[in-house]
């Protein structure tokens, strides 16, 4: 039985042919970029190098800059450590999850998604290495022997587990990206008309020519990186969420984090996606590609990650009261009536009360609309971690070592100079890679099936050929 | 051994022709050397005969060889180089070496196995690829017959590529 993708909605619209499938996505690659791309790369680049004058300074003066305590030891970095983390996982959700079910419409949005993931990993390792405030010691989690004597790392510390969790995650993810672009930069290599651009992608295609047996064997590693790529993803995020859940901290000590946090990592992955994607369509003229049919479908999975979110939140709270423990109780009040009841409320209603709008369908279709609700959810997710974090923190066992935390203006500087990071990264992938994976889009764009039978309907071939504009070879 | 090969191409538009008439030729006792296409056709690989790769093998033993060594690793430091008491932790503590024997198994599996597939496929960095058509990569298909290995006559080969809808039929010799 071979298997036979069935003919339905279109998950490519324009009537596209294999050649305009090629042109279009690799158009900005061989051309000189646009207005719009300068702009976008240049403010980047700015906000980059925010980030890496901010980031330098902490190092040079060290840690005393952020507004950091003796209480509060854990504020900004690990918020937006975590928050970059969760933003990877739509990436590796949507390449490898949709794949094992078959969800065709991830193959124009998987590329780019992956690309995120990598970026954002980087940006999550970017606060790793900072908030040990000595970067040159970064290496000491590693199980290296050393010279203090023959001292380990604790193989029974969450934070040993999250180093081997993170990288694995960013090196699978690499290397799964680079396996997907295989023949794409091979059909860059093939057009290229400079010589650099023949030599480097040339270079990296690996000499791919497209034959069966290769994409027999590459239809084999897709699947069996994609079945390892989910556990893998489940498990970083929960590995994450047990930096705090092991600890003893009250509004940290709950079993119900690795699922919590997991779902929150998919909701704002996908906030982040649309974020990207709704102005990519755009300025990159992909709306054939990435159609309305793909925003509503993120929609929907921003939806229902959001309620799941919602519904911890509200657990938290349910099995601080049940549980009896005054101090997890107090915990919960605090956050939702403290000082710092503002982070809270605005993560309730940017988490749970504002994806609800999206039970309507055009909500779910309106572009400057999911737009807007994209950076609400950003927006909201990180308050997520700052509120997990620093109320928890702020006010635990011991009254007399209560205090407030403030960040300062390198903190912010840092936080707002990683999106510079990100989207510098960005920027440079939409101009030298092909952002939508044509190889896959191409074995979708429809055709009569093809499976193990005789073509009955041979008559409809040249409306066929007409359809695909194929006729007229090069 | 052979050093190259004699082949004639059928360059086709579509994957529907490309299956048939592959499909065809193989019936009809032509040796098919391969077939050369911008994205994967589905069935086209038990067609032409391919077995399943194996890659799935080499996969499973480097899941297996992260496994033990991660465990290994943790067991040797944790337990017999050197105890830490750690707030009174146990040193020996299985529970807690899953999540890192988990994750090395992943990363073991992922770039094993695909070390193996640019292996397999001779694939590396840098190598000259030597393509049938320059256009397969974008919207063109090649069938590329084997002549010395088809047993069917290969004069009426010509006017089957033809018939199964070729825009062209050529000959090549591919050096191996």
């Amino acid at each position: 039985m071979s298997y036979e993708s069935p003919i339905r909605d279109q998950l490519v619209t324009g009537g596209k042919t294999y050649r305009d499938v090629t042109r279009d996505i690799t158009r900005p690659l061989e051309n000189a970029p646009s207005k719009g791309w300068w702009i976008g790369f240049s403010l980047s680049t700015l906000v980059l190098a925010l980030w890496i004058g901010a980031t330098t300074y902490t190092f040079l003066v060290g840690l005393g800059v952020w507004g950091l305590n003796k209480t509060v030891g854990w504020a900004f970095d690990i918020t937006n450590f975590v928050f970059w983390v969760g933003i990877g996982h739509a990436g590796t959700l949507i390449s490898a999850v949709l794949l094992l079910f078959r969800q065709k419409w991830r193959m124009s949005i998987n590329r780019s998604a992956e690309a995120m993931t990598i970026f954002a990993v980087i940006c999550a390792a970017s606060f790793i290495v900072s908030h040990m405030g000595r970067p040159w010691v970064a290496y000491w989690p590693i199980p290296l022997p050393n010279a203090f004597g023959t001292l380990w790392v604790n193989f029974n510390s969450p934070l040993v587990w999250d180093v081997f969790a993170i990288s694995t995650y960013f090196s699978v993810s690499l290397v799964f990206w680079y396996v997907g672009l295989i023949p794409d930069i091979a059909t860059v290599r093939d057009r290229a008309t400079t010589k650099a651009r023949k030599f480097w992608y040339g270079f990296f295609a690996m000499g791919w020519t497209g034959s069966t047996r290769t994409w027999h064997r590459y239809e084999v590693i897709s699947l069996i990186l994609a079945g390892i790529s989910t556990p893998l993803v489940l498990s970083v995020h929960s590995i994450v969420s047990m930096d705090f859940a092991t600890s003893l901290v009250p509004g940290w000590h709950t079993t119900i984090f690795p699922p919590y946090f997991v779902a929150g990592a998919i909701f704002s992955g996908f906030g982040m996606v649309l974020t990207l994607l709704v102005i990519a369509r755009e300025v990159m003229n992909y709306k054939n590609y990435i159609t309305i049919e793909h925003l509503d479908a993120m929609a929907k999975v921003v939806m229902v990650t959001g309620t799941m979110v919602g519904m911890a939140y509200i657990t938290e709270f349910f099995v601080a009261a049940y549980s009896g423990v005054e101090y997890e109780q107090y915990a919960f009040l605090n956050r939702a009536f403290g000082p710092y009841w503002w982070a809270y409320w605005t993560m309730m209603s940017c988490n749970l009360l504002a994806p609800q709008v999206f039970w309507s369908r055009k909500a779910r279709t309106t572009p400057w609309f999911l737009f807007v609700m994209s950076i609400i959810v950003n927006i909201g997710m990180w308050f997520e971690r700052f509120v997990i974090i620093v109320t928890s923190l702020h006010r635990d066992f011991l009254p007399s070592s209560w205090t407030m935390y403030t960040p300062t203006v390198i903190e912010f500087a840092i936080l707002f100079g990683s999106f510079g990071l990100f989207f510098f990264l960005f920027f440079l992938f939409i101009k030298f890679l092909p952002s939508i994976n044509m190889a896959e889009v191409k074995s979708i764009i429809p055709t009569h099936a093809h499976g193990d039978h005789d073509h009955g309907h041979s008559h409809d071939h040249n409306h066929d050929l007409a359809e695909k504009g194929a006729l007229h070879g090069n | 051994m052979e050093t190259s090969k004699n082949l004639i191409l059928g360059v086709y538009d579509n994957p529907d022709k490309t299956y048939s008439v592959t499909k065809k030729l193989i019936s009809s006792g032509y040796s098919v050397y391969d077939v050369y296409s911008p994205f994967a056709i589905h069935g086209l690989d038990r067609v032409m005969g391919i077995k399943r790769s194996r890659l799935s093998v080499a996969a499973f033993l480097f899941a297996m060889t992260g496994l033990s060594l991660a465990v290994t690793f943790q067991v040797y430091v944790s337990y017999f180089d050197w105890q830490m008491n750690i707030g009174g932790k146990p040193s020996l503590h299985i529970p807690t070496y899953i999540p890192i024997t988990f994750e090395l198994s992943i990363l073991f599996t992922a770039f094993g196995m695909v070390a193996c597939f640019f292996i397999v496929n001779r694939m590396f960095w840098g190598k000259n690829a030597d393509i049938m058509d320059i256009r397969v990569t974008d919207d063109l298909f090649v069938v590329a017959v084997d002549t010395k290995k088809s047993k069917a006559d290969l004069g009426s080969l010509n006017q089957l590529l033809m018939d199964g809808g070729a825009i062209e039929v050529r000959e090549r010799t591919k050096e191996l």
